[in-house]
């Protein structure tokens, strides 16, 4: 019990430094931008202090809650599931994990939040999260599918994008960039570090599977499906808007 | 205080589920040893902490700040210090950002380190850099982003089919996580400052397709990465 608390703060101190390091251009920019750039009044500089240490010290843990806890353990996941005689139960399970993990990506958060400001409430957070986890739980099944069947990543990339192309015809531009920008932003670390190390482990077990060719390219895959989904909304929105102007021409 | 309470609601809400689908799954097919599943829950316990404390320095802070530097810049009315100031932004957002790092942690585990974590991720944060700056000059010009991004996945492919076909999937997936949590506010908020100064036909709705022209970027830089290797 003592040993598995100790295993999750496990050279926690190198965390520190990476995220320190990963950190450090940002605060030079910061400093520049501040003394060069804008009128700082004492309370930002402050703001942006704490702001910068609560950074500091959230991805510290978080990182660090990744190395320890969810790839190793996201692996071994991946590696019992594929021996299973049934591991099909993958493709449901990645559609199940897939609409779970993108309600805990704070960057989707933060995107909803921006969209409902920046549309005037025209779209609700809560519509764009509940179709941003759909596309992702489908993307997350094709995906397993993929690692499972060896399905070449070209295969569904290819007409996945000429599909949102054609879709981009039929929705306002407002929703073709909030579509591609839905599509970043749904793969975020829980994602990364979760579901794509559980995929790796699949790979690594199953004979004839190549973890560069057929564990890669999952991240690509989720972050394609939100944004066909939001382009789907985007195109029945238009189609609904279309519909009351008519009604209001006639009457 | 209220809103603090609120981000704390919010990971917890979002955390729950997975640990829960986790356990379902320990009790009914997995039966990993009871360690490994002590270590995943201290692994969410981290997660979770450190989200909340994370979540709360981006609100804190900054945001803000994200905000003005976009506004600032932009009343120079000098479009390469606009470029520049874009390009510098991705670049360093990109270098803290946390996926980035656990893709290329990832690579590393499974490629032996053929090509090491750094050049990864300053080719990553490379392509978001130019790729930032171009999803400005676009603002400011009033590109329809139809055609950039046309033209950008078009790139992709045609790349796609030269290099080497192991580094297609890694490069795709580089795309993807170039836009975590650190990289989407702040370039939205850049993007957004950089709109309301050039009040085109709707200010608001220009701000965004930054973050979604901010993930091609790093598939073209990966792939040539991968054409020069």
């Amino acid at each position: 019990m003592i040993e598995v608390i100790f295993t999750a703060f496990y050279d926690i101190e190198y965390t520190f430094l990476e995220v320190l390091r990963a950190i450090a251009p940002l605060t030079v920019l910061f400093i520049v931008s501040m003394v060069f750039l804008l009128e700082t009044t004492r309370e930002q500089i402050i703001r942006v202090i704490v702001g910068l240490l609560f950074v500091l010290i959230g991805l510290t843990l978080f990182l660090q809650g990744v190395y320890t806890g969810l790839m190793p353990v996201g692996e071994k996941i991946g590696i019992v599931l594929s021996n299973l005689s049934y591991s099909w139960m993958l493709i449901p399970l990645g559609f199940v994990l897939g609409f779970v993990v993108i309600m805990a990506e704070p960057a989707v958060r933060v995107l909803n939040y921006e969209v409902e400001k920046g549309v005037g409430g025209y779209i609700t957070q809560n519509t764009m999260l509940i179709t941003l986890c759909i596309g992702v739980g489908i993307s997350v099944a094709l995906a397993m599918a993929r690692v499972l069947y060896g399905i070449p990543l070209m295969y569904l990339l290819v007409p996945g994008y000429i599909l949102a192309f054609i879709l981009t015809k039929f929705c306002s531009s407002t929703f073709v960039a909030i579509a591609f920008d839905s599509g970043g932003a749904a793969t975020g670390p829980m994602t990364v570090a979760f579901i794509l190390t559980m995929a790796l482990g699949v790979t690594s077990n199953i004979e004839g599977r190549d973890p560069m060719l057929d564990g890669f390219g999952l991240i690509s895959l989720v972050a394609l499906a939100p944004i066909i989904t939001v382009l789907l909304l985007g195109t029945l929105y238009s189609m609904i808007e279309k519909k009351n102007a008519r009604q209001y021409e006639e009457v | 205080m209220e809103s603090i309470k609120r981000t704390v609601l919010e990971v917890i809400y979002a955390v729950l589920p997975i640990i829960l689908i986790i356990y379902i799954l320990q009790f009914s097919v997995l039966s990993l040893p009871i360690d490994d599943v002590i270590q995943f829950t201290i692994g969410m316990i981290l997660i979770s902490t450190g989200l909340i404390i994370f979540l709360l320095g981006i609100h804190l802070g900054l945001l803000a700040i994200g905000e003005d530097i976009g506004t600032k810049i932009t009343l120079f009315g000098n479009l390469w210090i606009i470029i520049l100031c874009g390009f510098l932004v991705g670049f360093v957002v990109t270098v803290a950002e946390p996926d980035v790092r656990v893709l290329a942690t990832q690579f590393d585990m499974v490629t032996g380190g053929t090509i090491s974590k750094s050049t990864l991720i300053i080719s990553i944060a490379l392509g978001v850099g130019i790729f930032v700056a171009l999803a400005l000059v676009r603002i400011i010009k009033s590109i329809p982003i139809r055609n950039i991004l046309l033209a950008s996945y078009a790139l992709v492919f045609l790349l796609a089919v030269i290099v080497d076909e192991r580094f297609v999937p890694i490069g795709m997936d580089a795309g993807g996580v170039t836009t975590g949590p650190i990289t989407v506010p702040f370039i939205l908020a850049l993007g957004l400052g950089v709109a309301s100064v050039f009040k085109s036909k709707d200010s608001a709705t220009d701000g965004f397709g930054l973050v979604g022209l901010a993930s091609v970027g790093p598939i073209i830089a990966v792939l040539l990465l991968g054409v020069l290797h």
